[in-house]
Order: C-alpha cells, then structure tokens, then sequence
C-alpha cells in the first residue's frame, strides 16, 4: 500500500513533465529556433518549503537571517494558552557564496542542536535554447547536538562526541509547472552515529515531497510531506506533515504553517516526529526571513 | 571575454579551496555505526535477581522519570521520586501502561525512547511482587 503511494508521487510528476514536454514540441513545429535560455527563477519563494529545504539559494554575495518559531501542541488546552505558552525556535544565517553555492548555520532549541549545510545547485530549470524540465540541488547538512548526557542507568558510561553528529544527504528535484504551481521531490539519506537499539538503523532512507500554489502575487499555500519506510526506527515516529501560507513583503518573507512535527533541522522533523496530527498534536509556528546584501552584485557596465 | 575567464579560474579556485575547508571541518568526526544497546552493554547482561524499589526502581525513576515527575508542579501531577506516589501507580497500572506504551495510556518517557527491555523487566518484576518498599 505504502510502495503504491510512493510510486504515485515519484510518478505523477514525472507524467506531467512529460505532457509540458510535448507542447514544448508542438512550438518547434511553429518555427522560431529560440536563441537563449531562459532560467526559470522563484520556484519557491524561499530557501524552506516549510521545515525542508527548497532549491532555492540566497543570491551570490547575500545574507539572509532566519528565525524559525514554532509553539507548543494546540491540543494542550486552555491552560497551556492552546500551545502558546511554550516554544521551540531555530535561529539561522544563510549566505550565496556563489549563484549556485550557498552555506548556512543554525541553531535550535530542540535538543540544543547545532547545524551546518551546503546546499549547491546542479542543474536549473530552464527553456530556449537549452532545455531542462527540472530545477536539481545537491545538499548535505550535519546537526550536532549539545544536550548534557544521561547515562541511561548505565554507570560512568563513556560518551564521544562523535555519538552527538548525524548527517542529512538530500537530493531537491523541484518544477515550476507554472507561475503558480511547484513541485519537489526530496529523496533523503539520514545518518546517525548513535542510534538507541540495535533495531534502530543508522541509515534511514526517506522521500519528501513538497510543493505550492499561489494564491496571489505575494501569498502561496505550501504542503509537505516525509515518507520514512517502516522498520528503521524503533522508537514511537510519526511521518512529518506541514502545511503553511508563505507571505513575501518586500526583503521579508513570512511564512505561517501546522506541523506534526517540533524540530526545524533534518534529522530531528524527519525520523523524530512524534505528533499525531489526527490526535490534535499540532504546532503552530512561523518563519521569518530577512536578506541583506553583503557583496554588491556588478553592475553590466563592470562585467563587461 | 578572455579576462573575465581569467578572473573566473582565479574565482573558483579561491572558493573551492574554502568549500572543501569548510565540508572537511563540517565532517571531520566521520561517520560511525553505533547503537547504545552494543556501545554500552549493560554489565553481565540483564540480572533482575535482587529487584527491590530502594536500589532497582528508584534508581530507574531518578534518571529516566523524575526530571519531569517531581517537585512542587510535576507533569500530569504524578509523582515518581517517592515510594507513595510511585506505589499509587504502580497498582492502579499507570506506571505500567506508560512505560510499556499500552492503548490508553500517555507513552513513557515522553518524546524519548521506551527503556531497556531489562528496566522493564525489573519493573514488571517489582510490580508483580507487589510493589514492595524494600
């Protein structure tokens, strides 16, 4: 059943990839060879497309900070003010060290985790004269957590450093089908250095899939989505569901979502999500990100 | 259009040298393959011979339970440093239910892994005795 849904999501859009393609042949028929190539640009509106990565970069030479927020489960009730009385919160720089490399670091409340990523874009959608149907990025990203050890009922257990480090290796396939429409697919390999049981496996394969429709210029609704198959995790999991209205307003961008999961980083909302959105256990978060511009991009006049 | 090769080669060379500075510090401490059951075995295997609440179940209370159920506030209101609180639920099967994630009952310890299947044993052991203050 699970295999089935898979197979329709990797599907899905590579048939409706197909279908764009075959209009693209039609306008050959017209004529008109095109003489350059057109970048599709803002597939999503920013890096995120809710908690995972999108195939967006910063652009070269600029900054951009990000606060990421999310409160407590909704279904805690009056008392705990439905979630509002407690909080989770990442804060993060992201910087275009080229147009297609970017680098960033973070910091998250949750389990008191350190992260760093390189995210590098490998192919771009694009039309004209060069075609490609599909935006691609590789990104690899490593969390640290600082939380003090407990030893586990086991005395004077010795504990390494190298037990605090996972790593996320992801694969963003993302179109734009439209101005309004963008799908991604995330296939994803988390490590883990320390996992708890011998059930547990430190390499955990997930698929994420993502994407948004516009409702007007500067507003979208986005959804997302892991799969993590059954059998790796031991532990109580659940699969992580977002979904979220992005609001761009000048150098900002807003972004309001519902979440099952509590964690911003990869490892910690994709193999340890624990909320049930069916039993109410869902956060209310947001993010908010600002770009500043570091290296002033060259005028034409210069770069010729 | 040769210069502004040039300056790309010169570019490219300076921020590839950075990236693989930066993904080498990112990874130095490499990859392992570790599982605490494996790392840290508890010692002669599972020895549930002599459980007694003084020195068995409070020592798996104080380091698996007691940070949240303790104190003046203590999550869900239940109390798990005492022998009074801890007999109260232990025979009315809440503490049981919780830490073996039964139907119906809040899962234990909240958002961590389930405990040993040795300190479930031992607590099952100590209930079944009667959940004793010995």
């Amino acid at each position: 059943m699970m295999m089935r849904k898979i197979f329709i999501l990797l599907i899905v859009p590579l048939l409706l990839s197909f279908h764009v393609k075959a209009q693209d042949d039609l306008m050959d028929l017209l004529g008109d060879q095109p003489k350059t190539t057109d970048y599709t640009y803002a597939t999503f509106k920013t890096t995120r497309i809710i908690n995972a990565q999108s195939v967006e970069n910063p652009a070269e030479g600029v900054l951009m900070f990000m606060i990421q927020h999310r409160f407590g489960r909704i279904n805690t009730g009056a008392y705990e003010f439905f979630g509002l009385d407690q909080a989770t919160i990442r804060l993060g720089l992201e910087y275009g060290i080229t147009k297609r490399l970017s680098i960033g670091v973070g910091r998250s409340s949750y389990e008191k985790t350190f992260d760093g990523f390189l995210k590098y874009k490998i192919l771009r959608q694009s039309t004209g004269l060069s075609r490609m149907p599909v935006s691609l990025s590789g990104y690899f990203s490593t969390a640290i957590t600082s939380l003090k050890w407990e030893d586990m009922g086991v005395e004077n257990r010795t504990n390494y450093f190298s037990s605090r480090v996972s790593y996320t290796y992801q694969l963003l396939v993302a179109r734009k089908f439209s101005n309004s429409i963008s799908v991604q697919l995330i296939p994803s390999l988390i490590h883990k250095n320390l996992v708890p049981t011998g059930e547990d496996k430190n390499d955990i394969f997930s698929v994420g899939v993502g994407g948004r429709v516009k409702l007007t210029k500067r507003m979208s609704v986005n959804a997302e989505y892991f799969y993590t198959p059954t059998g790796q995790i031991s532990y109580d999991f659940n699969q992580p569901l977002s979904i979220g209205l992005d609001i761009e307003t000048g150098g900002h961008v807003f972004q309001l979502h519902f979440s099952n999961a509590q964690a911003f980083f990869d490892r910690g909302f994709i193999t340890e999500t624990n909320g049930k959105w069916w039993d109410g256990d869902i956060y209310f978060g947001f993010g908010i990100s600002r770009v500043f511009t570091i290296v002033k991009p060259k005028t034409i006049a210069e770069q010729n | 259009m040769e210069n502004m090769g040039g300056k790309l080669k010169y570019k490219l060379s300076k921020w590839v040298v950075i990236v693989l500075v930066l993904s080498g510090m990112i990874s130095f401490t490499g990859c392992y393959y570790d599982d605490e059951d494996n790392l840290y075995p508890q010692v002669g295997g599972c020895d549930t011979s002599n459980v007694t609440y003084s020195a068995t179940i409070s020592v798996i209370m104080s380091s698996n339970c007691n940070s949240c159920h303790s104190g003046s506030t203590p999550q869900g209101n239940l109390k798990t440093d005492n022998y009074t609180d801890l007999k109260t639920i232990a025979d009315n099967g809440k503490l049981w239910g919780a830490v073996n994630h039964e139907n119906g009952f809040s899962q234990m310890p909240k958002d961590r892994p389930k405990l040993s299947d040795c300190d479930l044993s031992k607590i099952r052991i100590w209930i079944d005795g009667g959940a004793l203050n010995n």
